[in-house]
């Protein structure tokens, strides 16, 4: 895992990586954020879960409309109202909203 | 120009719907059939409504965490993504630079969501909204 390649995304506060129960196995903090590890943990658990329900909503789709693309998926993200969170597979990066890229965070945690 | 239309001028979008509370009233254009759309938005608002519990969930361990309101979340397929910001949605092709065009009109059009989303969204039915909802 490549903390120090996420960490320099643009508006980068937090990167971390979990187990696949969502379980916070390390993380590095922006210095001054108000993000903490217990919200990483939180954080992390629920993007295990919206990975899985992803999953399984790009496999019905897929199957009910005939349209491919979706799978494999490469990524979720949430957008909250002052940051956004990027995670695929164990890792993820929390990234200041008016600085995000989304394309390059994607990018970072599919290479983590 | 409305977002809708504004995101289908742009090269690489598939399909941009809006959707309401319910997930059954719904408007779009692009590569959607009606049923695919309606299908869509229920899809698009229960995801929507499941990340909002979940970051109401963060703000009561860490109040004011920058989280809450969400207010959108994307999905990364391996060609095609799927964006939604506020009660909008949009199906995109992954080439470079578009997702990150079109969040950010998606963010400057809609504006920023407003703290109740239930609201918020059950207001695009018209009518007395809190009594519909409380």
């Amino acid at each position: 895992m490549n903390f120090d390649k996420m960490m320099d995304l643009p508006g980068a506060l937090a990167a971390f990586t979990y187990s696949d129960k969502g379980e916070l196995q390390s993380h590095v903090l922006r210095e001054g954020t108000e993000l903490t590890p217990q919200v990483l943990d939180l954080l992390a658990r629920s993007c295990v879960a919206n990975q899985a329900i992803a999953s399984m909503e790009a496999i019905g789709w897929e199957a009910v409309t005939g349209q491919t693309g979706f799978q494999p998926l490469k990524g979720f993200s949430v957008v909250g109202l002052e940051w956004s969170v990027v995670v695929n597979g164990n890792c993820g990066v929390v990234v200041r909203n008016r600085d995000i890229d989304y394309e390059a965070s994607f990018k970072a945690v599919q290479a983590g | 120009m409305h977002i809708i239309k504004q995101l289908m001028s742009i090269p690489g979008v598939i399909a941009a719907g809006e959707y309401a509370y319910r997930g059954d009233r719904f408007s779009y254009e692009g590569a959607l059939t009606d049923e695919f759309a309606r299908m869509a938005s229920i899809l698009c608002r229960g995801n929507t409504l499941s990340v909002n519990m979940q970051s109401e969930i963060f703000d009561s361990f860490a109040e004011n965490c920058g989280c809450r309101p969400v207010q959108g979340w994307i999905v990364r397929g391996d060609q095609i993504t799927v964006c939604t910001v506020g009660n909008y949605f949009s199906f995109i092709e992954n080439r470079d630079e578009l997702l990150n065009d079109v969040m950010t009109i998606m963010r400057a059009k809609v504006g920023d969501v407003q703290d109740d989303l239930l609201v918020n969204l059950y207001a695009k039915l018209g009518g007395d909204t809190k009594e519909a909802l409380y």
